[in-house]
């Protein structure tokens, strides 16, 4: 099978007047605009998050992406050193050893004041509990609401007031 | 050859020679959301995939919105694009699958909306020759002339109508059809043949 060009000559030429076939003057200014409205009118527009974009950015650009993983190993670098010179100063002086990193000192002891004997008679109690040692009853002393009791248990009467003449 | 074959744009296509550097760049771009990166795509395009789907259907408005049609679904499909091949083979095949499958439902239903000859035709060489030299009816007009060659092309079957049209009309190579149209250039070779003997016999009163 034999296509030279010869054998279609007239052809060939015949076909150049479909390349002058051209659509109205102008019909192209527009034609992308259209398409754009048609994609984000039938909501297909691909929406992608930052991150997404920044990597056609740094694809496209060499010296960006080299900066910025000498940024990165930069700061890896100065970390580094900087960990390493705090590890120094704290052997070299112990003034220096971070004092909020240290042990916890251990808590004073609290001297506690024994409780007078006549208060713990008073409130029926024999025991020696400390104030810290949290007391525990379902019901009120009896002798709170016993006045004959408080007779008996000290130097407590009724006392009457007499009101003065005018 | 069957339309939903040419349908799957994923074939590994070295990017075409003289191509712009950052054609990758771009899509790149537009892959990420970027919509004036897109625009600057259909700009890029847009004339030739206009032209060709012109050229296939012979009609202006279809031609309008299919290739409207053929962007927005390379929009689409636009992350499925992996870039092993231009932008361009990838989008010409989205818009010879849809020209091809549109002449498909209209056929027998063609209606010509041709558009106007610009200014260069009447200047043309090849066109000055044809008609004052070896023409035999010299009283043809370029429009007439332009009327009976579209009614031929439309003869054709959509295949041999589409090699005519990417090698005759807008200069392809055969290896940039065989990408296009997913066979092998002796196959393109073969119907390119066959479909300028058609012409040829269609149009032998305008020929010598």
């Amino acid at each position: 099978m034999n296509s030279s060009p010869e054998d279609f000559e007239g052809l060939r030429r015949l076909l150049a007047l479909k390349r002058h076939e051209q659509p109205p003057p102008g019909y192209f200014d527009h034609f992308s605009d259209k398409v754009i409205a048609r994609i984000e009118a039938e909501g297909l527009v691909m929406r992608s998050s930052w991150w997404q974009r920044l990597f056609p950015e740094l694809d496209a650009r060499p010296v960006l992406v080299s900066a910025y993983g000498l940024v990165i190993v930069g700061l890896l670098v100065v970390g580094l050193g900087a960990s390493q010179s705090l590890e120094t100063a704290e052997s070299a002086s112990p003034v220096l050893a971070s004092p909020w990193l240290g042990p916890t000192p251990a808590p004073t002891e609290v001297a506690l004041t024994p409780i007078d004997p006549s208060a713990r008679q008073m409130i029926g109690q024999s025991d020696s509990r400390s104030s810290f040692t949290p007391v525990v009853s379902s019901t009120a002393p009896s002798f709170l609401f016993d006045v004959n009791q408080w007779k008996t248990r000290g130097n407590l009467g009724l006392t009457d007031y007499a009101v003065p003449a005018p | 050859m069957n339309a939903d074959v040419l349908e799957k744009p994923t074939v590994s296509v070295p990017p075409a020679s003289g191509e712009p550097e950052d054609e990758r760049t771009v899509v790149k771009r537009a892959k990420s959301g970027d919509m004036a990166a897109y625009d600057e795509l259909v700009r890029r395009y847009e004339e030739r995939i206009y032209a060709t789907v012109y050229h296939m259907t012979a009609n202006h408005e279809d031609a309008n919105d299919l290739a409207q049609e053929a962007f927005i679904k390379a929009y689409q499909a636009l992350n499925s694009f992996k870039g092993d091949s231009s932008f361009f083979t990838w989008v010409y095949r989205i818009a010879v699958n849809k020209t091809i499958n549109f002449l498909k439902q209209r056929r027998n239903k063609a209606h010509l909306s041709l558009n106007d000859l610009d200014f260069n035709a009447e200047h043309d060489p090849d066109l000055v020759a044809l008609i004052s030299d070896k023409t035999p009816r010299r009283d043809v007009n370029l429009s007439e002339l332009q009327q009976k060659l579209n009614e031929a092309m439309q003869k054709l079957s959509e295949v041999h109508r589409l090699v005519v049209t990417l090698h005759d009309i807008q200069g392809l190579s055969h290896e940039e059809i065989s990408k296009i149209m997913d066979c092998n250039t002796g196959t393109v070779r073969s119907r390119l043949f066959y479909a300028r003997q058609q012409l040829q016999a269609y149009l032998s009163d305008y020929l010598k």
